[in-house]
Formats: C-alpha cells, sequence, structure tokens
C-alpha cells in the first residue's frame, strides 16, 4: 500500500510539470498580451516597458523557469489585473465563498442525490423511479443558470423569502447553494440508481435471499457496500467543482467567488493568476483521485488483498 | 403429507420475443428424507421450478401460479416476505451452479456463513463462529479457521461451492434444491462435491432436489427422477427403473445419447430437431415434433401424467 501511495505521489509529481508546461505554451501561443486592451490603449513603447518590467520581455522558457522557482517557494506572483496583492491573498479572499458554495453544494446534494436513487432503485419501474428519473435528467440538462433564475423569480420575486443575490449574511446562502447542488443531486441520484440496479441483478443477491436474509438486511448491507464502490470515485472528484466554483451560479447570484478571476484571467492575458488557478486544479484533481483511490481500495478486498492466494 | 407439494406450476416471464413460458404445469412431491433428481436440457424449466419453489424469481416482471405451492405446510404462493425468509435458509435451502459468483465479494466467507446463522437462530457472535468452523469442518475443508477468514475471490471455484454447501446447511434445512452444483467446476472436483452432498443428505436426513442436465450425476446421487422437457413433466420414477426400462420416447432418446450406455454402438443417436420455443411452444405434447413415435393426438392435445407401475408415472398418448 505504502509503496503504491509513494509510486501515485510520483506519478502526481510529473502530471503537475507536464501540465504546466502544457499551460504556460498554450497561454502565451494565444495571440496578444496584457496590455493590448482597448479600454486604455497604450502606446507600443509604454507597452514594451510594461512588459520588461513584468519580465515578459525575456525568452519563454526563462519566463517559466522563474515562475516555476516561484511555485516551489509558494510565490504565485501578483495578478495583473489587480496589483494590489498576490495571488496568494487573492485566493485567500475569493476562495473562501467558492468554498462554502460548492462544498454545501455538494455536501447537501450528493445525500440527498444517494438517497433518491437507493429509493428509486429499491422501487424500480415505480411512480416513484420515473420521477426521481424525470428529476434527476432535469437536474443535469436544465442549466444551471436557467435553476438560479428560476429559484430567484420563486423565492425572491414572488415569495420575497431571501435575497436575490450578494454573500454578505448566511441566509443569502441558501438560494445559491440549492442552485449548486442541483446537479450533483442529479447526478448522485442517477449513479446511485444504476450502481444499485447492477448489484442487485448479481448472482449473490439471490443468494443472500435464497439463506432467508431481511431484504433490509440485503439492501443495507451488502447491495450497498457494494454499490458504494463505484460511487466514491465519482465523490471526491466532484469536490473539485469548489476550486472551479460554478461560474454561473456566482454570476447569478453576485457571489464574491473565484469564478469570475477563471474567465478574466484568461481575457485579460492575466499569466499569473491563469498559471496559478490552473495549477491548483491540477494538483487537487490529482489528489482527489488519488484518496478516492485509496479508500476505493479500503472498500475493495479483491484490491486490498491481492489476488487468489 | 410432502415436504414439497407442487401442483400445476405454470411460471412465465415476458421478454423482448414475447412471454416465455418456463414452467407447463409441473407437479412434484417430494417426501421428507428423499431425493429426486430434475433432468433435463437446458430451458426446460427445471432450474426455475426450484427458483419458484423458494420464490425466488422477482414477481413482476415472472408470474407464478400453482393449484398448491407449499413446502413443509408453508403455502409460499400466500407467505408474507417474512414468511418467506423464514422458510428460506431454515426449511429449504439452495446450492447454486456458480460458486464464483455466489458469494458477496467484499464479506469474508466467515461473516457469510454466521450472517445465515443468526438470521435464523439466537446464536450469539462467537457461538454461530463456532458453529460455522464445524460446518466447515463437516463439508471437508481442511483449514476451516484461514477459509472463513478469506474473501471468496481468494479460494477456488471447489472450495468455494463446499463452503456455498456449509453456508445453505448451516440451518439444518429440510429439504436442499441443488441447481446443477457441480456445472461450473472442474470434471475432479464435481465427483467430490456429488458424494459430498450424497453423504450429508444422508447423514442429515434431508431431502434432496437435485437439478442436472447430466444423467450421469442423477444416477450417483439420487433416489428418484424427474424428467422434465418443455417446461413439463415427461416421466417420472426409481432411478433404477428407468435408467433400466426407460417408457417415454423423450426419456429413450435422451438414455440413448449417453455415451457408451449401449455397448457395441459406436455412434451416439442425438435428438433431432431442437428444444422446443419457449415463447411459442407446440400444442400438445412438447416433444411432439421431436418424436420417432408421434400419434395423431400427440399434436393436439397434451396427455396428462399417468401411473405406468410402481412409483413411476409418464406423460405420453403411446403409453395409454
Amino acid at each position: 500500500m505504502l509503496r503504491y501511495i509513494i509510486g501515485r505521489l510520483l506519478s502526481i509529481l510529473l502530471t503537475f510539470f507536464v501540465v504546466s508546461v502544457i499551460v504556460f505554451l498554450m497561454m502565451h501561443s494565444v495571440p496578444g498580451g496584457p496590455f493590448d486592451g482597448n479600454d486604455m490603449p497604450v502606446s507600443d513603447a509604454v507597452k514594451a516597458k510594461l512588459n520588461a518590467s513584468l519580465g515578459l520581455d525575456k525568452p519563454l522558457y526563462e519566463q517559466y523557469l522563474r515562475y516555476m522557482w516561484g511555485v516551489l517557494h509558494f510565490d504565485f506572483g501578483v495578478p495583473f489585473q489587480s496589483p494590489g496583492e498576490t495571488v496568494t491573498e487573492l485566493l485567500a479572499r475569493a476562495w473562501p465563498p467558492s468554498l462554502i458554495l460548492g462544498g454545501s453544494g455538494v455536501l447537501i446534494g450528493a445525500p440527498l442525490g444517494i438517497l433518491m436513487g437507493m429509493a428509486a432503485a429499491m422501487r424500480r419501474n415505480t411512480w416513484f423511479d420515473y420521477v426521481v428519473s424525470a428529476f434527476s435528467t432535469l437536474g443535469l440538462t436544465i442549466p444551471v443558470f436557467v435553476i438560479s433564475m428560476m429559484l430567484i423569480m420563486v423565492f425572491s420575486v414572488w415569495l420575497n423569502w431571501l435575497p436575490a443575490g450578494g454573500w454578505e449574511k448566511p441566509y443569502s446562502w441558501i438560494l445559491p447553494i440549492t442552485a449548486y447542488a442541483a446537479v450533483p443531486m442529479a447526478t448522485y441520484a442517477r449513479y446511485t440508481r444504476s450502481a444499485m440496479l447492477d448489484v442487485m441483478n448479481k448472482p449473490f443477491v439471490t443468494v443472500l435471499r435464497a439463506k432467508g436474509l431481511s431484504e433490509r438486511r440485503i439492501i443495507f448491507q451488502h447491495v450497498l457496500r457494494n454499490a458504494a464502490l463505484p460511487l466514491v470515485t465519482v465523490f471526491l472528484p466532484m469536490f473539485i467543482g469548489t476550486a472551479t466554483g460554478s461560474i454561473f451560479v456566482e454570476a447569478m447570484f453576485r457571489v464574491p467567488g473565484l469564478g469570475a478571476y477563471f474567465v478574466s484571467s484568461i481575457t485579460l492575458r492575466d499569466y499569473p493568476l491563469e498559471m496559478s488557478l490552473i495549477l491548483m486544479i491540477t494538483m487537487m484533481f490529482c489528489v482527489a483521485y488519488l484518496i478516492s483511490d485509496i479508500v476505493y481500495a479500503l472498500l475493495n478486498p479483491r484490491i486490498r488483498f491481492g489476488g487468489k492466494s | 403429507m410432502p415436504l414439497v407439494d407442487i401442483q400445476n406450476l405454470h411460471v412465465s416471464f415476458p421478454q423482448h420475443e414475447g412471454l416465455v413460458q418456463a414452467v407447463r404445469g409441473m407437479s412434484l412431491a417430494i417426501e421428507p428424507g428423499e431425493s429426486v433428481g430434475i433432468v433435463g436440457e437446458s430451458g426446460s424449466g427445471k432450474s426455475v421450478t426450484c427458483m419458484a419453489a423458494l420464490r425466488l424469481l422477482r414477481q413482476p416482471p415472472s408470474r407464478i401460479t400453482a393449484d398448491r405451492l407449499i413446502l413443509d405446510g408453508v403455502d409460499m404462493l400466500k407467505a408474507s416476505r417474512n414468511d418467506l425468509a423464514r422458510v428460506r435458509g431454515k426449511v429449504a435451502s439452495m446450492v447454486f451452479q456458480d460458486p464464483m459468483s455466489a458469494f458477496d465479494p467484499v464479506f469474508t466467507i466467515g461473516h457469510q456463513i454466521v450472517e445465515t446463522i443468526r438470521a435464523h437462530t439466537d446464536a450469539s457472535l462467537s457461538t454461530a463462529k463456532e458453529q460455522a468452523v464445524a460446518l466447515l469442518d463437516r463439508v471437508r475443508i481442511k483449514s476451516p479457521v484461514s477459509i472463513l477468514n478469506s474473501y471468496p475471490h481468494q479460494l477456488s471455484g471447489g472450495m468455494l461451492q463446499r463452503a456455498m454447501i456449509a453456508m445453505a446447511l448451516s440451518c439444518r434445512p429440510k429439504i436442499l434444491f441443488a441447481d446443477e452444483p457441480t456445472t461450473a467446476l472442474d470434471v475432479t472436483i464435481q465427483a467430490q462435491i456429488l458424494v459430498l452432498i450424497k453423504e450429508l443428505q444422508a447423514e442429515l436426513g434431508m431431502g434432496l432436489v437435485m437439478v442436472t442436465h447430466d444423467l450421469g450425476v442423477v444416477a450417483e446421487t439420487v433416489d428418484r427422477v424427474v424428467v422434465m422437457y418443455g417446461g413439463r413433466v415427461m416421466e417420472e420414477g426409481p432411478v433404477q427403473a428407468i435408467f433400466d426400462d426407460p417408457r417415454h420416447p423423450y426419456t429413450r432418446a435422451l438414455l440413448n445419447s449417453i455415451p457408451g450406455r449401449t455397448p457395441g454402438k459406436q455412434r451416439l443417436t442425438e435428438i433431432a430437431g431442437q428444444s422446443p420455443n419457449p415463447v411459442n411452444p407446440p400444442s400438445g405434447c412438447p416433444f411432439h415434433p421431436r418424436c420417432a413415435v408421434a400419434l395423431p393426438d400427440c399434436a393436439t392435445t397434451a396427455p396428462a401424467t399417468r401411473p405406468i407401475g410402481p412409483g413411476r408415472a409418464a406423460a405420453c398418448w403411446g403409453l395409454q
């Protein structure tokens, strides 16, 4: 197990390196630079001066090495679009709302989805199952900004129960979190239902019935435990959405999160911020998959104990 | 009163091609301690009969009807979920064809045997564990404790089938349904498992239903045999009598297709034609399209099963 984890950590480092090179090259291959915007046109001479002050006149490999050297010392640079703070400070400011939004969205949506999927699998081909299926299909197909708009219409405009946006008071979190939870809930409902049905059709479930176990024990102990295996692999990666934030939900509800910076860092050629955000996501993906693989192995004796002894 | 009393059992399930009529009027009575073999080719309805007897088929989609479906006095057609759970594993157990897929892969063998014992008795965890060790010992497993702590994927098919038998017998059932228990195993292991089942049946004095397509298995393990074809009983009687003097044309054809039964004869006789289509079974006797001695009546009306000698019965117009 330890060997496996060390191997995985090494491969994470490699991934990290490859991603950083590719992203750096792609970022700089996009035409234009940070000072080519039309809002405040600057003369070529000024532009050259500014570029030189940020080191953008240096050859690409030098820029890359300089940036990565900083990253290794946890110095992620200064965002061009907000030069009064470092990238680290910007993350410290803008990440928490995204984390709260996405984290609670997943933490609320996933368990609800799992319960819905379980209930649907146990009552398959009944009206309840069809309602859950329809509901989860809607949750996955209606764009999240439409869901957001409907929530604002109903709860803010018509009922006037909750604010239509903002992030100052915790109760203003309710609507965006609800909107955010729709996708994890729908995804989990579908996954759980199909994972449970898949297990319920296995021959060993017939054997469990033939032994005279109660249906409850069969479902909650055996089917659920087996169905949990594929679910684990979906769960952690879903949390990564909390880093990217839902750009749409944050925009709809005016949440001062990270989502907007993903877009602006690209359109403004804000190289340090763009690079930092993508490296951060890469790291989170790698760690999330590593953790879910370890949990998977812990749940699955076939991996935990290897093959035939 | 027979332990198993099945009268006029019909089982069907809707499928893509139409309604599959797997069992069409099967009757079976088994006395306590009796061993019965159900033989027939694939699709003859033998496994489905056992599954239906324990109500292990999901309803819907499958449809089960019978004049009587009684196991040890319990009307299985009217039984509630709880009643069914009490009968299964306690009164009647089942051993399945493929031991590799019969255990839950994420729990140890021991866990799965212990939970069976504890589902039917008040045994404490430690008593149940002791019983499980004794059971594995009883099915001639050499190191019971290490097998109990093993996960299914760590054991061989033969070992798993032994454990499966131990689990099925853990609550001393009055009858064991063995659904092709050796089909998925190596030939060398097959004989061992059959001997084991036969010995345990005698030891525990329980009833046994051995479902198989292998007449050799039947000859070795049971007293009475029921020959099924197209979801119906063709012939039944004591094993020896049926082997010595098969009366139904299908039984005869089946015995003629066993290698080495007719001395001097080199070529095996196959049964011409194909198994009946379960969606659209032939009218009358299901065997008549392939029967060498079919009469005009055979194509129109199905013959009832009638006695044709001591302990013997057959469903054939040619014998009446």
